[in-house]
């Protein structure tokens, strides 16, 4: 009686149905033409792969995914849209559409083709549930990989991100004195 | 007899399922019942606070006045204007409850206690990133304000909207740093792990700054006086949710009044050594209790006590004070920690 693994069956029916909102929200931010509707698309996306990611064991992903693309840098694409007020486009044939529709079905076509080429190999990671399992926590085998072999991108990547920040402030202090002078 | 063995054997192994789903039912239960009885404290205390009685006339001690309220909250007209994006408008308040209620998942109360055979915690999940999920799905909170204030298409909404996700985003860092110096103590994310080595001494007593700031931050994060910027009724109206009526206008309130609770219970997880009782004979999880409800009456003291700051006074405290003083502070305990 009841032989079939109910919980295997659950979390595949579950990836699946996630997954496949993903796609559907990721459809929705390119066909939407209201923009608030099209960041909300993106959030719900941007979920989805959190979701997905937590479905795959890696709690610590998700919720930095949460934390950084869905919280942190979503609300300010929301922020840009309430002070910029949103406006529904028109939606109108023109060139560039016709442009973009035809390299939309090269990459499809490409798609396609490699599909023909025989069936895909996962991509093998260094760690599966038992090793993290042995390290203690997602959080911490990430820090463990993070800080011993990539170290020096790692710092690379931070110090990109400082500059970037010290640039914007240097644009966006620097740049008042011509309004200045004009109010002058 | 032989099919009642059957479905009882085919249960026994979803027992977890079953018992988790029981879990989350009765603490989702517990919170929105919680709600009322705040309003009713939160409006008493006041009362005190400001030489006054306070609701007094339904029910002994005016204990019958949230009931009354709720049923007038929930039988008031809901009112939409006719400019408002209709989808988003009824979207906001239900983020902003589903948020609130959903942080507490990870929120341990108690050790494990066993009923029936079976260790049941008292927490919905132990996650083993404890802090990040509930750091996560709050800063997802900010949501139902931001599209409250946009769905409105109200100019005082949008500024209460945009006050907010502004308010919590800076807010947020300090909120995280100041944790960070002791998720660098404890070593591990996980909540239940910080409250067990806390079993000595609680961290307050070795991290009196970062308690501090993370508890301006969470007042900030939570929108209570003196932080409550994103609903000044001076220069706002109502903030964010001018134009919500009836019980869409409840539910703001309550995630609110379940972010205090949840934020309360964090603090003292963090600092007050959660259910460790240090000597004092009452039950571990009437000190996780006690300390919540003495930290939520601070709260409430707080918003009697400070008028509201003004908003860019409330940015350069935020960023010119908290945030060079909580990364000093994680500096100085990291260097500590490894040496």
């Amino acid at each position: 009686m009841f032989e079939f693994d109910l919980f295997e069956l659950t979390r595949a029916t579950v990836t699946m149905v996630v997954g496949l909102t993903a796609v559907l929200a990721s459809l929705g931010v390119i066909l939407c033409s209201a923009p608030i509707y099209c960041a909300l698309y993106l959030i719900g996306h941007m979920i989805c792969l959190a979701l997905l990611f937590l479905l795959y064991n890696a709690e610590f992903i998700a919720a930095v995914q949460l934390i950084v693309y869905a919280g942190a840098v979503m609300i300010l694409f929301l922020f840009i849209i309430a002070l910029l007020g949103g406006k529904k486009e028109i939606q109108e044939p023109s060139t560039e559409r016709s442009v973009a529709i035809v390299f939309v079905a090269t990459m499809l076509g490409e798609l396609f083709f490699s599909a023909a080429v025989g069936p895909t190999k996962p991509i093998e990671g260094v760690f599966d549930i038992q090793t993290v399992a042995e390290v203690g926590g997602s959080a911490k085998a990430i820090g463990l990989e993070l800080f011993s072999r990539h170290v020096v991108s790692f710092e690379l990547a931070s110090v990109l991100l400082l500059v970037a920040a010290v640039g914007i402030i240097c644009l966006s202090k620097f740049s008042y004195v011509p309004v200045r002078r004009r109010l002058k | 007899m032989i099919m009642l063995d059957d479905v009882m054997k085919f249960f026994e192994q979803y027992a977890y399922l079953i018992i988790g789903s029981v879990k989350a039912f009765v603490i989702a239960g517990a919170l929105l019942g919680i709600v009322p009885a705040l309003v009713w404290l939160e409006r008493r205390l006041m009362g005190r606070f400001q030489v006054r009685l306070g609701p007094n006339r339904v029910g002994p001690f005016g204990l019958g006045q949230p009931i009354s309220d709720s049923i007038k909250l929930l039988f008031k007209e809901s009112i939409i204007q006719s400019s408002a994006d209709k989808f988003l408008f009824h979207l906001a308040p239900a983020i902003v409850v589903f948020t609130a209620i959903v942080t507490f998942a990870v929120i341990p109360f108690g050790e494990p206690v066993k009923i029936l055979g079976q260790e049941i915690g008292l927490w919905v999940a132990n996650v083993n990133i404890g802090l990040l999920f509930v750091f996560a799905i709050s800063g997802m909170g900010v949501y139902g304000m931001v599209l409250a204030g946009l769905a409105s298409n109200n100019k005082y909404s949008l500024m209460g909207g945009l006050r907010s996700s502004a308010q919590m985003i800076s807010y947020e860092l300090t909120l995280g740093l100041a944790a960070l110096s002791i998720i660098v103590l404890t070593g591990s994310l996980s909540l239940i792990d910080m409250v067990n080595s806390q079993a000595l001494y609680p961290n307050i007593l070795i991290q009196p700054l970062a308690f501090l700031m993370f508890f301006i931050a969470g007042i900030a994060e939570t929108n209570r006086a003196p932080f409550d910027l994103p609903e000044a009724e001076q220069e706002l109206v109502a903030g964010f949710h001018t134009e919500y009526t009836g019980m869409k206008f409840a539910m703001f309130f309550m995630g609110e009044y379940i972010n205090m609770v949840t934020m309360s219970a964090l603090v003292t997880l963090l600092f007050l050594g959660g259910w460790n009782t240090y000597g004092v004979p009452v039950w571990p999880i009437l000190a996780f209790s006690g300390k919540v409800l003495f930290l939520l009456c601070v709260f409430i003291w707080l918003r009697s006590t400070y008028p509201r700051i003004r908003y860019d006074r409330l940015m350069t405290f935020g960023w010119k004070v908290l945030v060079p003083l909580s990364l000093l502070n994680l500096l100085i305990t990291s260097t500590l920690v490894v040496l």
